[in-house]
C-alpha cells in the first residue's frame, strides 16, 4: 500500500537513515505518492491560466490577498484531513459549522468587550474546537454510531447554534486583528499562522502517534490486534482536527474581520472537495498536508482564474461547472494512477513539484514583466498577406515590442532562471543517485537543494527593487 | 421478514382469550359510538379497524413477547431480578434520570412549566424510553421501525394535546404534502444507500429540474412533454453519475457532489442564455401541474393532493417491489456483501447504474412537482435536502455501510422528521431552532438501534 505523502516520505527519510534498518531503507527506497500527480499537475495548469490572464496575481498584494483567502480553506482542509486519517469513513460534515461557531462565538464576545486579549482569543478558540471534537470522538468512541452521522448531527445543530448566536453577518474583530485582512504584503500574519500550522503537522507526523493513527484509519482490527491504543489515537486525531478548526476560524475572521454564521455549508463542502481533490482517501489512512494544501490552493484558483473571465450573469454558473466538471475530471485521473505507476515506479512528488514549479515560473515571469494589456497589441491577422514565422510562432504569448525597461529587468532575471534550472538538474540527479544506489545518505542533499531554491525565491520576492514580480509600469497606464 | 413469516401457534386458550377481549373491545367502542352520537356508518368502520388491528396485533406480535420469556426462564441463575433489570439497562436508566432531573429544574426555574400538559408529554416521552429499551429488543428485526413508529405516535400525541389544530385535516394534509416531497427525494437516497453509496446531487437535480422544467415551457413546449422530458433527463443524469461513480465507490459522495455542480450551473447556463435575467425563469405554470402539487389539489375529486397519492403509490411499488422481486433481493444482496453478489453472477454494474438512475429519476420529479407547488422556478429549490435526504435516511433505520434497511424505513424516518418540524413550528420555534433540535436528536435516534459492534467483537 502506499500510503505515503511527502511528510511522511520526509518522516521515513530520516528514519530510515539509522544504519540498524538498512534493510527497510532498501525495501523503501523510491517509495512514492502518485496520488499527487494529479492535483501539482493542476495546481500548475491552473497556475499558468492565472498568471497569463491576470499577472497582477504574483505582485505582493496579490500573493497576499490569495493568501488570506486561501488561508482558511487550507486551514480547514488540514482540520478534516486529520479525522479523515482517523477511518471508518469519518467524513466530518460539521467542519465548516465548527468554524462559523467558533467565529459567531468569538466576535459576539469580542464584540460585548470580553477576550480582545490575543492570548485568550487564541486559547478560547481552541478550547472550543478542540471541546467539540473531543465530544464527537466520546460519541463516536463510546455510543458507537457511525462518524458520519455524529457529523450530519453536528452540522445540523451547530449550524442552527450559530444563527442563534448570531442572526445576522455583523460584529466586531478585534482591534490586533485589524490588519490581518489587509494583504498588502507577501508576509502577513495568516501565513505566518499557515507555516506554523504546516510545520506542526510535519512535526506530527515523525511520532509514533501518527503511525498508529495511519494503521487505525487504514485497518483498525489490525491496529487493535496489535496493541494499539485505538481509543486514545481516534481521540487525539479528533483534538487536533479541532485546533486546525480553532485556527481556520480565527483565519476566517481576521479574512472578513467580522462574524458571518451561514458559511457553514460552504466551508464544508470546499473542505472535503478540497481533500478529495489533494489525493486524500475519503476511507481512512491516506492523506497528507502537501495534498491537501494543493487542493485548497487549486479550489481557491479555479475561483480566481474564472474570475479573470467576465460572464456577466452567469459567472457564478460558469464557477460552479467548472467547479464540478473539474473535480470529476481529477477523480477519473486517479484511475489512470496504477497504470502510470506501473511505468514510473520511483515518482518523487516533491521533485514533480519543483520541476514543473521552475517551468511555471518561467511563464510568470514572462506574462508579468508584461508588455500591455492584450486588447491594444498588435495581433498580426493569421492568414491574408505572408506568414511571419517569428510572429506566428510568438504571437500567442508575445504580443508587443520590449521596452528598455522590461529588457533590463531580463537581463537581471537571467542568472536566478538559470540559478534555478541548474539547482533542480542537480536535484534530479539526486534523487536518481538516491533510488538507483538504495542509499538513503544522499537524500538530505534534496532537502538542501530545494531549500535553496524556495530561499531564493523568498529573497527575491522581498527585494526593494522587486526583482521579480514589480509590477511593471506599462500597464498601469489607463 | 421473518417478523411476519415465522409461524408461532399460539395455544388455544391464548387464542380464546384474545377472542373475548377483542370481541369486548369492539362492543366497548360501539356502544360509546352510538352514546355520542356518531353516524352510523362511521361505527361501522371503526369497529371493523378496531377488531381487525387487535387481532392483528394478538396473533403477530404477542408471541413474539411469549418466546422472548420463554428465553428468559431460562437464564434464571445469576444475579437476582432487580440487578439484572439494573445491568441490563443501565444506560437507559441514567439517561432517564437525567431527563427527570432536568425536568425538575426546569419546573422549579421556570412558573407555569408544570402545567398539565406539560407533564402528560413527559410521561408519552418516558413512555416511549421505556417502551424502547423493554419491548424494542423484542423486535428483532424491525427494530428500527418500531422505534421510529414509537417517537412519531408520541410526537403527534404531544402535538395534538399541546397545539391548537395540530391534529387538523388541513394540517395532516400539509406535513403529508411536504413528506411527500421529501420522501420522493428520498427514494433514490435509500437505493443508494443500500448499495454503501450516498448521492449528493439530488438536490442539484431537483432545482436543475425545476428551473428546466418552467424554461421549457416558457420556450412553448408543451407542459406534458416538458414534464415527460425533464424526467428522462433526470434519470440519464443519474445513469451518468452511477457510471461516473462505480470505479470511485469510495469517494462517491464527492463525484456525485462534483456532478451537481456541473449540473446545476449548466442548466442555470442554458436558461440565461439570451435573457437579460442571469438565473430566473419566467412562465406559466400550466393549471394541471399545479393542481399536482398544490395544498387544496384534488385527486378525482378527493380534497388530497394528487403528490400525496403519487408518493404512496411509489411507497407501496418500492416496498413490495424489494421484498418480492427479484431486482429487489439482488439489490440487498450487493448491499451485504458485495464479492459473493458477484460470485452468483450479480451484476454489480447494473444494479449500481440502476438506483443511481432511479434516484436521478425520482430528484427530477420533485423538482418537477415543487415547481407546481411553489408556481415559480427557483434553482436553490432543493437546497435544503442535501442534508436532510441523508437525515431521513439514517433516522428511519437504513445503514449507510449498505445491505440494511429500506424504503419503507425511511418512509418512517421522514415522517418523523416531518412531524417534528410541524410540531417545532407549532411550539413557535424559528427555523435555527428546529435545526438545533434535528441535529441533537439524529444521534440519540440512531443510538437507541444502529449501534455498531464493539471492534473486539469484530474480530
Amino acid at each position: 500500500m502506499s500510503l505515503t505523502d511527502v511528510s511522511t516520505t520526509v518522516s521515513s527519510d530520516s528514519k530510515d537513515a539509522s544504519p540498524g534498518k538498512s534493510a527497510v531503507a532498501t525495501a523503501s527506497a523510491g517509495r512514492s505518492d502518485p496520488f499527487l500527480i494529479v492535483p501539482i499537475s493542476l495546481f500548475f495548469i491552473l497556475m499558468t491560466f492565472a498568471v497569463i490572464r491576470s499577472p497582477s496575481l504574483v505582485s505582493a498584494s496579490g500573493i497576499g490577498s490569495a493568501t488570506i483567502v486561501a488561508t482558511p480553506l487550507i486551514l480547514a482542509t488540514y482540520a478534516l484531513m486529520a479525522s479523515v486519517i482517523a477511518g471508518r469513513g469519518t467524513v466530518d460534515l460539521s467542519i465548516g459549522p465548527l468554524i462559523g461557531f467558533i467565529n459567531v462565538t468569538l466576535v459576539q464576545l469580542v464584540t460585548n468587550g470580553y477576550f480582545a486579549n490575543p492570548f485568550a482569543f487564541f486559547g478560547l478558540a481552541f478550547l472550543l474546537g478542540a471541546g467539540y471534537q473531543l465530544i464527537f470522538a466520546l460519541i463516536v468512541i463510546y455510543v458507537r454510531v457511525q462518524p458520519i452521522i455524529v457529523s450530519l448531527s453536528g452540522f445540523l445543530a451547530l449550524s442552527g447554534i450559530n444563527l442563534v448566536i448570531l442572526p445576522r453577518p455583523g460584529g466586531l474583530s478585534p482591534e490586533w486583528m485589524a490588519s490581518w485582512g489587509l494583504g498588502r504584503t507577501v508576509y502577513s500574519p495568516p501565513l505566518a499562522v499557515l507555516a506554523i500550522a504546516t510545520v506542526a503537522w510535519l512535526l506530527f507526523t515523525r511520532t509514533a502517534f501518527f503511525t498508529h493513527l495511519r494503521l487505525m484509519g487504514s485497518d483498525e482490527r489490525a491496529a487493535y490486534t496489535s496493541g494499539v491504543p485505538i481509543t486514545i489515537v481516534r481521540i487525539g486525531a479528533h483534538i487536533i482536527s479541532g485546533l486546525f478548526a480553532a485556527l481556520a476560524a480565527v483565519c476566517f475572521t481576521a479574512l472578513i474581520s467580522s462574524g458571518d454564521p451561514s458559511q457553514g455549508t460552504t466551508y464544508t463542502l470546499i473542505a472535503v472537495t478540497a481533500l478529495v481533490l489533494g489525493g486524500a482517501s475519503l476511507a481512512g489512512g491516506r492523506a497528507g498536508v502537501f495534498g491537501s494544501a494543493l487542493g485548497a490552493l487549486n479550489l481557491y484558483l479555479i475561483t480566481f482564474v474564472l474570475a479573470t473571465f467576465s460572464f456577466g450573469a452567469v459567472q457564478s454558473f460558469v464557477t460552479d461547472l467548472a467547479y464540478g466538471t473539474i473535480l470529476v475530471a481529477s477523480l477519473l485521473l486517479t484511475l489512470v494512477l496504477p497504470l502510470i505507476q506501473k511505468y514510473i515506479s520511483n515518482f518523487s512528488p516533491l521533485l514533480y513539484f519543483v520541476a514543473i514549479g521552475v517551468v511555471v515560473l518561467g511563464v510568470t515571469l514572462h506574462s508579468v514583466m508584461g508588455y500591455g494589456p492584450l486588447s491594444e497589441a498588435v495581433v498580426p491577422p493569421p492568414f491574408p498577406g505572408p506568414l511571419d514565422m517569428t510572429a506566428a510562432m510568438t504571437g500567442i504569448f508575445e504580443v508587443s515590442q520590449l521596452d528598455p525597461t522590461t529588457e533590463a529587468l531580463r537581463e537581471a532575471a537571467r542568472p536566478l532562471i538559470w540559478g534555478a534550472g541548474l539547482l533542480v538538474a542537480l536535484a534530479v540527479l539526486a534523487r536518481v543517485a538516491v533510488t538507483r544506489g538504495h542509499s538513503r545518505e544522499v537524500a538530505p542533499v534534496i532537502f538542501l537543494i530545494i531549500g535553496l531554491i524556495v530561499l531564493g525565491v523568498s529573497y527575491s520576492m522581498t527585494r526593494e527593487d522587486g526583482l521579480l514580480f514589480q509590477q511593471p509600469t506599462v500597464e498601469t497606464k489607463p | 421478514m421473518s417478523f411476519f413469516d415465522e409461524n408461532r401457534p399460539l395455544s388455544l386458550a391464548t387464542r380464546l382469550l384474545g377472542l373475548i377481549l377483542g370481541g369486548g373491545l369492539t362492543l366497548l367502542s360501539i356502544i360509546f359510538g352510538f352514546i355520542q352520537g356518531v353516524p352510523v356508518p362511521a361505527i361501522i368502520l371503526y369497529a371493523l379497524t378496531t377488531i381487525t388491528l387487535f387481532f392483528f396485533g394478538w396473533k403477530f406480535v404477542l408471541p413474539h413477547f411469549l418466546i422472548a420469556t420463554e428465553k428468559k426462564d431460562e437464564a434464571e441463575e445469576g444475579p437476582g431480578p432487580f440487578r439484572l433489570i439494573l445491568i441490563k439497562y443501565y444506560p437507559a436508566l441514567i439517561v432517564l434520570g437525567l431527563i427527570l432531573i432536568a425536568f425538575f429544574i426546569l419546573g422549579a426555574g421556570f412558573d407555569g412549566f408544570l402545567s398539565g400538559w406539560t407533564v402528560a408529554s413527559l410521561v408519552i416521552l418516558l413512555t416511549i424510553i421505556v417502551a424502547t429499551r423493554t419491548i424494542g429488543p423484542v423486535f428483532e428485526t424491525n427494530r428500527s421501525a418500531f422505534i421510529g413508529i414509537m417517537v412519531l405516535i408520541g410526537l403527534f400525541t404531544v402535538g395534538a394535546f399541546n397545539i391548537e389544530g395540530f391534529s387538523s385535516s388541513s394540517n395532516i394534509r400539509s406535513m403529508l404534502l411536504f413528506a411527500a416531497f421529501l420522501g420522493m427525494a428520498c427514494v433514490g437516497q435509500t437505493l443508494v444507500a443500500l448499495l454503501g453509496g450516498l448521492d449528493l446531487s439530488i438536490p442539484f437535480i431537483i432545482g436543475a429540474s425545476n428551473v428546466g422544467m418552467l424554461y421549457l415551457i416558457s420556450l412553448g413546449v408543451p407542459p406534458w412533454l416538458a414534464f415527460c422530458c425533464v424526467l428522462v433527463i433526470g434519470g440519464l443524469l443519474g445513469v451518468m453519475n452511477g457510471l461516473l461513480s462505480f470505479r470511485l465507490q469510495g469517494q462517491a459522495l464527492i463525484v456525485t457532489l462534483g456532478t451537481g455542480f456541473a449540473i446545476s450551473g449548466s442548466v442555470q447556463i442554458i436558461t440565461s442564455i439570451g435573457t437579460a435575467y442571469g438565473g430566473n425563469v419566467f412562465g406559466v405554470v400550466p393549471g394541471w401541474l399545479s393542481n399536482l402539487a398544490a395544498m387544496n389539489g384534488r385527486t378525482f375529486g378527493i380534497p388530497i393532493p394528487p403528490t400525496i397519492v403519487i408518493w404512496f403509490l411509489t411507497t407501496l411499488i418500492l416496498v413490495v417491489g424489494m421484498r418480492m422481486t427479484v431486482y429487489g433481493r439482488y439489490l440487498y444482496a450487493l448491499g451485504v456483501n458485495r464479492i459473493s453478489a458477484k460470485r452468483v453472477m450479480i451484476s454489480e454494474l447494473k444494479y449500481w447504474v440502476m438506483a443511481y438512475g432511479l434516484s436521478g429519476f425520482f430528484s427530477a420529479l420533485t423538482g418537477a412537482l415543487l415547481l407546481g407547488w411553489s408556481g415559480g422556478g427557483f434553482i436553490g429549490v432543493g437546497e435544503q435536502y442535501l442534508f436532510l435526504t441523508l437525515a431521513a435516511v439514517v433516522v428511519g433505520g437504513t445503514s449507510l455501510m449498505g445491505g440494511q434497511g429500506g424504503y419503507g424505513f425511511t418512509v418512517i424516518g421522514v415522517l418523523v422528521l416531518q412531524v417534528l418540524t410541524s410540531f417545532l413550528v407549532g411550539i413557535g420555534l424559528d427555523y435555527e431552532w428546529q435545526q438545533f433540535i434535528f441535529g441533537l436528536l439524529i444521534v440519540p435516534m440512531v443510538a437507541l438501534y444502529a449501534r455498531t459492534p464493539h471492534i473486539r467483537t469484530q474480530i
